[in-house]
């Protein structure tokens, strides 16, 4: 069962049935009442009056070539997707690691042609190609913004902010005061490891000496991610994020799998240390059903399976929840560029998260990749890139290389 | 705050603005940035708004629904914005509404679209009813139309799309009050490649109808069906004007004329009251365009009421608010099948979203299938047949921006009749009647 799709159906208060959402196929009668299975399906069938083919013009897609990356210590590995238009601009993009081939096979059907400026079609029409999407979707919104001559996040709407507010995980023991003189205020926290399931009090214990311990080392003025990975059992989550309560989180974590929205509804009503949820999910209707819950305070769709269009669609749901999105990046620096320009792009933006590695040889891979330090922070905040497209060279040379030692 | 220092502040009006405390528990404790101009400094661009000129524009003197146009001109040579906040029976408020933004405006970049939405939306602190919606919508697609000007695309390609080249679908009323009516249209439809109507159900209705008029409407609908034939699809607007008792049973008996959809079949404030009639039948439940911002939209998604929505960009915020009602509807599985009864540069802002929007279904225009004199009025000032079907869609707009030229100089043969009130109806006993 893939993640975002378990649970089944939910009941409202009053009884009226809640359906599900699924990618494909869009409309499952078990999801829904019979009467709404009925009228949607028939609706369905109309909306096949959309489906037609752009015609190719000057943006039409001509190529596409992926990049498999690996950092060479940490072992963090993500995908850079190169689109060629038939006028010679090049979009960059970036996905997770590990695209099958059939994917790439899949996309260049689906894409070559295409009006690169088309990345809602686009992404309609990759359902064939999920890990991959991602990417194109970047790649297009950075084909449209050059087209247009303007940073992405104008084409999106934007600016709506100056500047992104940044937290970063930290990695390794040295991670704290390395990233503090780099000019960040707020850091993520893995949530120690826990021996036994079900640990109880022993490990309430355990978290709180090791976030007091970072608050003391960190000083005044700096804030916390507690980060639980999603590995908790729906006990401890709740022990916990009752017992930091008055710490003041800026935000607990992916706390336990977020498909057992049982599990969630029970730590929210119990404790109002702000929750984020969503890494793993896949679709907008797995965010829809943690907002119905009104049992999310942080949504953190990621960024390597939604894209930069998608999140910003998902964004818009949480904008009528009041709920603010900071979207998940465990990727490479150009990832953390198109966080940055969505960040630009939605009113409900709160924080960008950006990757360091420990490793200095990795973290000079990172940097190598753009002609930029797109991941460089000052007082809190990252910086917002003003030219057209991202706004920043990808320095083709660097990825070529690393991407063959990724290969090996 | 005591009253004393109430008093002297009072004494101190027009001196420093902003000083004076209005007494009320919660004043903004500081004025933090971005003001002015150039706050977004090099991520803005570097057009600033002029200018923001509201048009009310009657066709005809006695019109209950003038046009209200907003016009933004820039520094930049030659570029503006032209949108629609037209909201019937309330044309002068909206127009004054408009003129209130005007602060929010001037003296800014033009681009930063969704941060004046955010602004005028939140600013205002009383969140938008109807009048500030329009307003909002006005500004807003002006701005868009000024964006997609800078940017050198139509909007549609701002937002992704487009879905389909040939244009969306589309739909007019059904202008035919009988048999003969309803044949020709349906031969010009054939004929003209148009898929889908729409008409209303006729008459008012009681709380508790008698069984009569219960079966006269549900007799109508079924010559309607008969006449217009299988292979058309055709969407009855009960316009509010049933009780979901009385829109229960008709919508039931009505079932097997698999009807594309029922528009508003209660009034829209009490989410639950439709959810109950959307519960007792499967022919589609279409609502929204009395929706203000996407806000407005959450319950009936939530609770499953509608499958098709039909937020109004004239009212429900402009470009901006209609593609995020789209967006949660789209993720809800629900259709999009915008509103459009007003003028036609709201018409043609939507067809922009409704080319972008995966869950598009249908766009409204509130015209028949034979041109009037409104229509040929549109095509004198936008230079095209604006609004008006080919192959039962309307065609996507080339242009950068929304796509057209407009001279306010074509208004001047319309001057603004003033604010009339739109029809009121009543039942035979002299209660006040929805219609």
């Amino acid at each position: 069962m893939p993640l975002g799709e378990a649970g089944g159906r939910l009941l409202a208060p009053d009884g009226f049935k809640i359906f599900r959402h699924t990618a494909t196929p869009r409309y499952t009668h078990s999801h829904m009442s019979t009467a709404q299975a009925v009228r949607r399906a028939r609706l369905q069938s109309m909306m096949a009056w959309q489906a037609s083919a752009a015609p190719p013009d000057q943006l039409a897609i001509k190529d596409l070539r992926a990049y498999p990356l690996r950092e060479p210590d940490s072992g963090r590995s993500f995908t850079m997707l190169r689109v060629e238009s038939v006028n010679g601009l090049i979009g960059w993009g970036e996905c997770g690691a590990a695209i099958p081939p059939s994917e790439m096979v899949a996309a260049k059907l689906v894409l070559v042609g295409l009006a690169a400026n088309s990345y809602e079609v686009a992404w309609r029409r990759l359902t064939a190609a999920p890990a991959l999407r991602p990417a194109i979707d970047m790649a297009l919104l950075d084909i449209a913004a050059q087209q247009s001559k303007a940073p992405v996040y104008q084409l999106l709407g934007g600016p709506t902010r100056t500047k992104c507010r940044a937290y970063v995980p930290l990695e390794g023991p040295a991670a704290l005061e390395r990233t503090q003189q780099a000019g960040h205020k707020a850091f993520g926290v893995p949530a120690p490891p826990n021996e036994w399931r079900n640990a109880g009090k022993p490990y309430v214990d355990k978290a709180t000496a090791l976030m007091q311990m970072m608050r003391r080392a960190a000083g005044p003025g700096y804030d916390f991610v507690l980060d639980g990975g999603g590995r908790m059992t729906p006990g401890d989550a709740q022990s916990i994020a009752a017992a930091f309560e008055k710490f003041h989180l800026l935000c607990f974590d992916e706390p336990v799998v977020s498909t057992n929205l049982g599990a969630v509804r029970k730590i929210s009503g119990e404790s109002v240390t702000p929750l984020g949820f969503g890494r793993t999910l896949t679709t907008a209707g797995g965010f829809e059903d943690l907002l119905r819950e009104d049992s999310v305070d942080l949504l953190r769709p990621s960024l390597a399976r939604h894209g930069v269009s998608q999140i910003k669609r998902i964004a818009a749901i949480a904008e009528a929840y009041y709920v603010a999105v900071a979207p998940y990046h465990d990727g490479g620096p150009l990832g953390t560029l198109a966080g940055l320009h969505l960040a630009a792009s939605i009113p409900n933006f709160f924080i960008q998260q950006i990757p360091s590695p420990a490793s200095e040889r990795d973290r000079a891979m990172r940097n190598s990749l753009l002609s930029e330090d797109v991941e460089k922070v000052s007082a809190g905040f990252a910086a917002l890139p003003n030219a057209a497209g991202w706004g920043v060279r990808v320095n083709e040379a660097a990825v070529e290389r690393y991407s063959q030692e990724a290969r090996g | 705050m005591q009253r004393r220092h109430f008093l002297s502040g009072l004494a101190l009006s027009g001196a420093a603005r902003g000083a004076i405390d209005c007494g009320c528990a919660m004043m903004p404790q500081t004025q933090s940035g971005p003001v002015g101009a150039d706050a977004f400094g090099p991520a803005g661009s570097r057009a600033r708004i002029t200018a923001v000129k509201v048009f009310g524009v009657s066709l005809t003197p006695d019109s209950d629904r003038p046009y209200v146009f907003v016009k933004i001109e820039t520094n930049q040579p030659g570029l503006v914005g032209w949108g629609e906040a037209t909201l019937e029976g309330k044309a002068a408020a909206t127009m004054a509404c408009v003129e209130d933004f005007r602060e929010f405006l001037i003296g800014h970049d033009p681009m930063l679209v969704e941060h004046h939405w955010q602004s005028m939306y939140v600013h205002s602190f009383y969140r938008a009813g109807p009048v500030m919606g329009s307003a909002i919508s006005g500004i807003d697609q002006a701005l868009w139309d000024i964006r997609g000007k800078m940017l050198g695309q139509p909007i549609y390609k701002l937002l992704g799309g487009p879905n389909d080249p040939r244009g969306v679908r589309g739909y007019y009323h059904l202008r035919a009050g009988n048999k003969e009516q309803r044949l020709e249209s349906r031969e010009i439809a054939k004929k003209e490649g148009i898929t889908c109507f729409k008409t209303g159900i006729p008459g008012y209705y009681e709380w508790i109808e008698t069984n009569d008029k219960i079966s006269a409407a549900i007799k109508s609908l079924q010559e309607l069906r008969e006449d217009m034939g299988p292979e058309l699809d055709i969407g009855v607007d009960f316009h509010a004007k049933t009780s979901p008792a009385v829109a229960s049973i008709i919508i039931k008996e009505i079932e097997s004329l698999n009807l594309l959809f029922v528009e508003e079949p209660c009034p829209p404030e009490n989410v639950k009251a439709m959810a109950k009639i959307a519960r007792r039948t499967t022919t589609p439940i279409a609502t929204g365009e009395r929706l203000v911002a996407s806000y407005s939209c959450r319950e009936l998604l939530e609770l499953g009421v509608i499958d098709i929505l039909q937020c109004d960009i004239n009212h429900t915020g402009g470009i901006t608010a209609l593609w995020k009602a789209a967006a949660l509807a789209d993720a809800s599985g629900v259709s999009m099948a915008p509103h459009a009864c007003e003028g036609p540069i709201g018409g043609l802002a939507t067809i922009h979203v409704d080319a972008a929007a995966p869950n598009f279904l249908v766009q409204e225009i509130c015209s028949g299938v034979k041109p009037d004199t409104k229509e040929l009025v549109w095509q004198e000032w936008l230079g095209f047949p604006a609004m008006r079907m080919t192959n039962g869609r309307f065609p996507l707009p080339t242009k950068p921006g929304l796509g057209f030229d407009l001279d306010e100089a074509k208004f001047k043969k319309y001057p603004f009749g003033g604010t009339k009130p739109m029809a009121r109806v009543f039942h035979e006993d002299g209660s006040v009647a929805e219609w």
